[in-house]
């Protein structure tokens, strides 16, 4: 096959692929120059690759690293700059008077409460707040791979007091919205993305769940999603569900009017 | 800039405040360790491998430039560290290739009484059987979620080639997955 005709599908593959793009794959298509049946059965392979495993690493590994990293702080602060100078000043101390000593510190001291008073101010509270926001984060993800529901709830609404979209927490909800078992978690679990929906990945993340869902409730819920953040990729996705699934009458009438929302 | 970034972070790691590669392994270890493990299929070295990839971080941390993303660059890490392990083993006679044990397919005798295997466990093992090159791409593409201009960074190619690989390594991927299927009788 012409190289041009393969980097087309591996862009469609993966959602790169703009709208000439798509409609110059579907005339290829239509003119045969790509084979439609091994074009389809690329993408089910594609789409296969979703529903294997996750492997996952054990405790341990996180133990090894935090065992290293303590050592690496502890080796540092021995051979650091801190370290000399502390030598340093043991090694002065012995030297100087009392009187001096007294005033030499007075004056540190008075020069460290003006040099704190003026700067503390912003970069301080700048600095603490991302401080949480990362320690949110990194307990979201953790909470995230819970073996409880509630928990895994809880952690989805973590999520809707970060400020910022992380492209790890993204990840971490896109991957929760298409494998957990709980129906409840994965509907918090599109009102938690939706916040972020002005991000692509999200977008593109939401649109590719839609195949995957299984549940008309998350189905309902993604289809509300969709129109509301207007993503019109999502339109197809819908129909192609309508095509291939025999659906309850009312979900049906649901996708249906969603899809007519983004035409 | 957010100083929450990754590169910030890793800045900051090269200043010295070395409990920000905290969160960066927060971030990335998961996903080192299933790329290390999808393509070695051994728990043992892809936990050792992660390990030494953060080590790595921390050992020439002051050569981290901040050119480039940080993702790219930390998955070009990863690659390195497995291919150096892949050499050191081939060397000393041990293979992390376990294909041939991954793809023994069971007698024709003991498939009546084995139950029909999953699609999903045909793709796996046919995924695991691609050569290395070709199963990377798709990892780092569909698993990891990097750009294909980031994966032509960190396999030092362009982004024309990777796109021409990712698409034969799924046709590939295809077509040995579809012969499994047939010698599995899987309907």
């Amino acid at each position: 096959m012409n190289k041009k005709y393969e980097q087309l599908i591996a862009d469609y593959l993966t959602g790169d692929l703009d709208e000439s793009g798509k409609n110059e794959l579907e005339a290829l298509i239509a003119d045969g120059k790509i084979d439609f049946m091994e074009f389809r059965a690329i993408e089910a392979t594609f789409e296969g690759l979703d529903d294997l495993s996750v492997p996952k690493p054990d405790p341990i590994v996180s133990e090894r690293f935090y065992a290293m990293l303590d050592e690496e702080a502890g080796s540092k602060a021995r051979d650091g700059v801190a370290f000399k100078i502390a030598e340093l000043f043991r090694a002065l101390i012995g030297q100087i008077s009392f009187p001096k000593m007294a005033y030499a510190m007075a004056l540190l001291i008075i020069g460290g409460f003006i040099g704190s008073w003026v700067d503390r101010d912003k970069s301080e509270i700048e600095q603490l707040s991302q401080e949480m926001q990362s320690l949110k984060e990194m307990m979201m993800v953790n909470m995230l791979e819970g073996t409880s529901a509630t928990d895994r709830l809880k952690a989805v609404n973590i999520s809707s007091e970060l400020p910022n979209a992380d492209i790890e927490a993204i990840n971490a909800l896109l991957f929760t919205l298409n494998n957990d078992p709980s129906v409840n978690v994965r509907v918090q679990t599109i009102e938690a993305l939706k916040r972020w929906g002005g991000n692509e990945r999200v977008r593109q993340g939401l649109v590719h769940s839609i195949a995957i869902q299984d549940s008309p409730i998350v189905l309902i819920e993604l289809a509300d999603a969709m129109t509301e953040l207007e993503v019109r990729s999502s339109a197809k996705e819908f129909e192609k569900v309508l095509q291939e699934r025999e659906l309850d009458y009312n979900v049906q009438q649901k996708l249906q009017s969603s899809i007519a929302v983004l035409m | 800039m957010n100083s929450n970034t990754d590169k910030a972070l890793m800045l900051k790691v090269k200043k010295g405040e070395l409990d920000k590669l905290g969160l960066l392994f927060e971030r990335y270890h998961r996903g080192l360790y299933r790329y290390f493990f999808r393509m070695c299929r051994d728990k043992d070295i892809s936990e050792d491998l992660v390990q030494s990839v953060f080590e790595r971080l921390l050992k020439y941390r002051e050569s981290y430039s901040g050119d480039g993303k940080f993702s790219t660059w930390l998955f070009s890490v990863a690659r390195n560290q497995f291919y150096d392990h892949h050499r050191r083993s081939s060397k000393n006679g041990v293979s992390i290739q376990i294909d041939e044990e991954r793809l023994e397919i069971p007698d024709e005798k003991d498939v009546p009484v084995q139950k029909k295997k999953e699609k999903k466990e045909i793709l796996e093992e046919a995924l695991n059987t691609l050569p290395d090159n070709k199963r990377e791409v798709i990892i780092l593409s569909r698993y990891e979620g990097l750009q294909y201009k980031e994966i032509a960074e960190i396999l030092n190619t362009t982004e024309g080639a990777v796109k021409v690989k990712m698409f034969r390594a799924m046709k590939e991927l295809k077509d040995i997955a579809l012969s499994f299927e047939k010698e599995y009788n899987y309907e």
